[in-house]
């Protein structure tokens, strides 16, 4: 095979008749252009046209878009909302922090309006959300756990111990067997590591 | 605070030495080979060494020489944006601060950002947004930080063009590359790149059509994004200066592509296809 | 800067009729809005100036001091320049907000009378490498409406057609010292060649076109804009590339060449009012309410 073909920001690499755009590209004139410094990838998919897209090894920096689900540090709580930072965006982490916001009435789908936030987060708790807004101008992004799927994978109790679930809003510390709420998340199956 | 008032005390300001020693007869003169054994009125650029990613830090890097200019460039972000208002939200926000190293010219600067600074900060903000896809970056910001080491002559130009590799170097989207470059108008010839001496010399004695002219050029698609003169000139040599810098940044554009080419191979070998 | 919000479809409006040669105001492409010029108008300056255009409306004060000359050339005077975005213009300025702008409209004055021709410098010197003139020049933003550049250099050019600077003698007392004499006449005064001196034309291209004197409506629809500091005999001085968008090399140089026949057919008529004006003697201030 070939060796790969590089490109630079500007590179014109091929009419929109031969190739649907991917990432890393951008269209002009009918043209397709890339965008960034990196390889040319083409993929066949089924009889369509091939994807073309510009990959690089060190992963292009993800922002954190709606619809996408994210894994966030509980930094404080107050009876309103949580203040999260956002660490990965999917699985790919951020080099820069990123704020978020997940408000009472998004902590969880039904009962909105009897959630108390102290039962659901504390601040140090890893919690996994989705963005559902980038947010006005005072706001930073808003957070969603309320789905199964989304809640509090990683606490810690007042011993210090990490907790296990026992429900989906209550999890036991090891050591004192003191039960504390949390909203938790059911973890797929499938992102579990043993 | 005691004085003590035998001491003489100086001045509150100083000035270079260098300002009051006579000066060498022939700093730029307006004809013959130039003092680097350029040709004048052609598109004859300075040979320029770049290498990307020489700050493990910053997030995408650059260092560049031209003859004797020196500068580096260090890009950080995407990340949250600081000051916040509406056009943020839509699409991201680029920033720009360029210093000169306190001995990077004959006369030591200070350290503080002066009036100069802020305005070439600008023209390079100027010269690079249209560059770069900031709709793909909403509610954060992209610093470019250029660090002028030794300045001589044409440091927009390259600062330009050392910016816009270190955007790509650091995976920021961009449509195109942008490159930089500059001409001294002496009277009817013309010299490209100018060294310090050739920029702020005071040329022939004509004194008529003297002028500086810097460039930023989209090669790819023929865009210009930047352009700043001052001096006099006329228009007809403006439009030629004009037509001279793209020819200028044309020269360059390959030196640039193989930089970025052997930083995106040296970053990791190409992905296999699946 | 101040701007505006303009909807898609007002933009639509103005470019269509920009396109066709017809701007929102009824102009031409390369017509200027209404200008008033009022020389002279405050008094504790040495020379001032005030120029509406459309609704922008700029205020130039000079003062004259004497320093001590630059080391790079000890025989020339120099002209600082400041320029003020206050609160007035736009409540965006208050504060710090302005500071910006007033740096960027600055540095550009700066740029554009960086050559030997604009004003005559050697004349501004008293006693070589000791003490010459220092004209500092403040510009002071009263309105915005679109086209600051303009309108700003326009009033420059006029207030330094009607600055006035005492005259001064050099005389040497007995220990060997300068001395610098003020003429005891207050209207034995210098008086200073403002032929040379540029006026910018800013260009915005709108769509595929460009036009002068644009307002704030059509900056907003424009992508990047031109300016093109003139002299009348058609020299550019100074020539910068504004705003976010990139331009077209062939673009450019049609920029240019509109840029010097507005800018050149801008001095003739501005240099004619202000001869006009000042043989008019003693007139009655039209002052800022006019």
């Amino acid at each position: 095979m070939s060796p790969m073909k590089l490109c630079v920001p500007g590179d014109k690499l091929c009419s929109v008749e031969d190739c649907t755009p991917g990432t890393g590209v951008y269209l002009r004139h009918g043209y397709i252009y890339s965008s960034l410094a990196g390889y040319v990838l083409k993929k066949n998919e089924g009889e369509e046209l091939p994807v073309i897209s510009v990959v690089r090894e060190t992963e292009t920096q993800l922002l954190p878009d709606v619809g996408a689900i994210v894994t966030c540090k509980v930094t404080s709580i107050n009876p309103r909302f949580a203040k999260v930072h956002i660490l990965y965006v999917g699985s790919t982490p951020l080099k820069d922090r990123f704020r978020g916001t997940i408000r009472k009435e998004d902590v969880r789908a039904t009962e909105k309006d009897k959630v108390e936030m102290y039962k659901c987060f504390r601040p140090g708790d890893i919690v996994l959300a989705k963005v559902i807004s980038l947010g006005d101008v005072q706001s930073n992004y808003l957070l969603t756990t309320a789905e199964n799927e989304l809640g509090v994978v990683v606490a810690h109790s007042e011993a210090g111990a990490q907790m296990v679930p026992n429900s989906w809003c209550e999890m036991q510390c090891p050591l004192t067997h003191g039960k504390e709420f949390r909203k938790v998340a059911r973890v797929q199956p499938e992102y579990l590591h043993a | 605070m005691p004085v003590d008032t035998r001491r003489v005390r100086g001045p509150e300001v100083s000035q270079s030495p260098l300002l009051f020693a006579c000066k060498p007869a022939a700093v730029f003169s307006s004809h013959g080979p130039r003092a680097d054994g350029r040709q004048r009125d052609q598109v004859d650029v300075r040979p320029v060494f770049v290498r990307c990613g020489l700050v493990s830090q910053a997030k995408g890097s650059a260092y560049m020489e031209a003859g004797d200019t020196k500068l580096m460039c260090c890009v950080y972000g995407p990340r949250e944006t600081e000051r916040k208002d509406d056009t943020d939200m839509k699409c991201g926000r680029l920033t720009t601060d360029m210093r000169f190293a306190p001995f990077s010219c004959p006369e030591r600067g200070s350290w503080i950002q002066g009036s100069q600074d802020k305005d070439f900060s600008l023209m390079l903000h100027e010269s690079l947004q249209p560059a770069l896809c900031l709709h793909k970056y909403p509610r954060s910001q992209i610093e470019v930080n250029v660090m002028v080491l030794e300045n001589s002559g044409s440091v927009l130009a390259h600062a330009v063009t050392c910016a816009s590799l270190a955007l790509a170097d650091a995976g920021i989207e961009m449509y195109d590359l942008v490159l930089g470059c500059a001409i001294r108008q002496d009277g009817a010839s013309y010299v490209v790149d100018p060294t310090y001496a050739e920029e702020n010399g005071n040329g022939s004695d004509s004194s008529d059509n003297q002028g500086r002219l810097t460039l930023a050029f989209l090669p790819s698609l023929n865009q210009v994004s930047g352009l700043q003169s001052d001096g006099e000139m006329t228009e007809e040599s403006l439009s030629a200066g004009v037509r001279t810098c793209i020819e200028g940044c044309y020269k360059i554009y390959p030196v640039i592509q193989q930089a970025l080419a052997k930083a995106v191979r040296r970053a990791a070998p190409p992905p296999s296809e699946s | 800067m101040a701007t505006v919000q303009v909807s898609e479809a007002e933009k639509v409006y103005i470019l269509h009729g920009i396109r066709d040669d017809l701007r929102v105001d009824g102009r031409g492409c390369e017509d200027y809005r209404h200008m008033e010029i009022e020389t002279d108008v405050v008094s504790n300056t040495d020379g001032s100036a005030k120029v509406s255009l459309g609704h922008t409306a700029v205020l130039v004060g000079i003062k004259a001091e004497i320093g001590k000359p630059r080391p790079m050339a000890p025989n020339e005077g120099y002209l600082e320049f400041f320029v003020d975005c206050s609160a007035n213009a736009t409540p965006e300025f208050e504060g710090r907000g302005g500071e910006e702008l007033g740096k960027e409209l600055s540095n550009t004055l700066y740029k554009v009378f960086n050559n030997k021709h604009s004003v005559d410098l050697k004349k501004l010197c008293i006693s070589k490498g000791e003490h010459c003139w220092v004209l500092y020049v403040d510009v002071l933003l009263l309105q915005c409406d679109g086209n600051l550049y303009d309108a700003m250099s326009v009033a420059i050019k006029a207030a330094l057609f009607s600055t006035k600077i005492p005259k001064v003698h050099i005389s040497n007392d007995e220990e060997g010292g300068k001395e610098i004499e003020l003429s005891d006449d207050p209207f034995d005064c210098m008086r200073l060649d403002v032929e040379n001196v540029p006026c910018i034309v800013t260009l915005c291209k709108v769509g595929h076109r460009h036009v002068v004197d644009a307002t704030l409506q059509e900056k907003a629809c424009s992508v990047a804009s031109l300016i093109i500091s003139v002299t009348h005999k058609g020299t550019v001085t100074c020539v910068r590339k504004m705003g976010g968008g990139s331009l077209d090399p062939e673009s450019i140089f049609e920029m240019t060449e509109t840029g010097k026949r507005v800018g050149k057919a801008l001095h003739v008529p501005l240099m004619k009012l202000l001869q006009q004006e000042e043989s008019l003697g003693t007139r009655q201030k039209v002052g800022f309410l006019g």
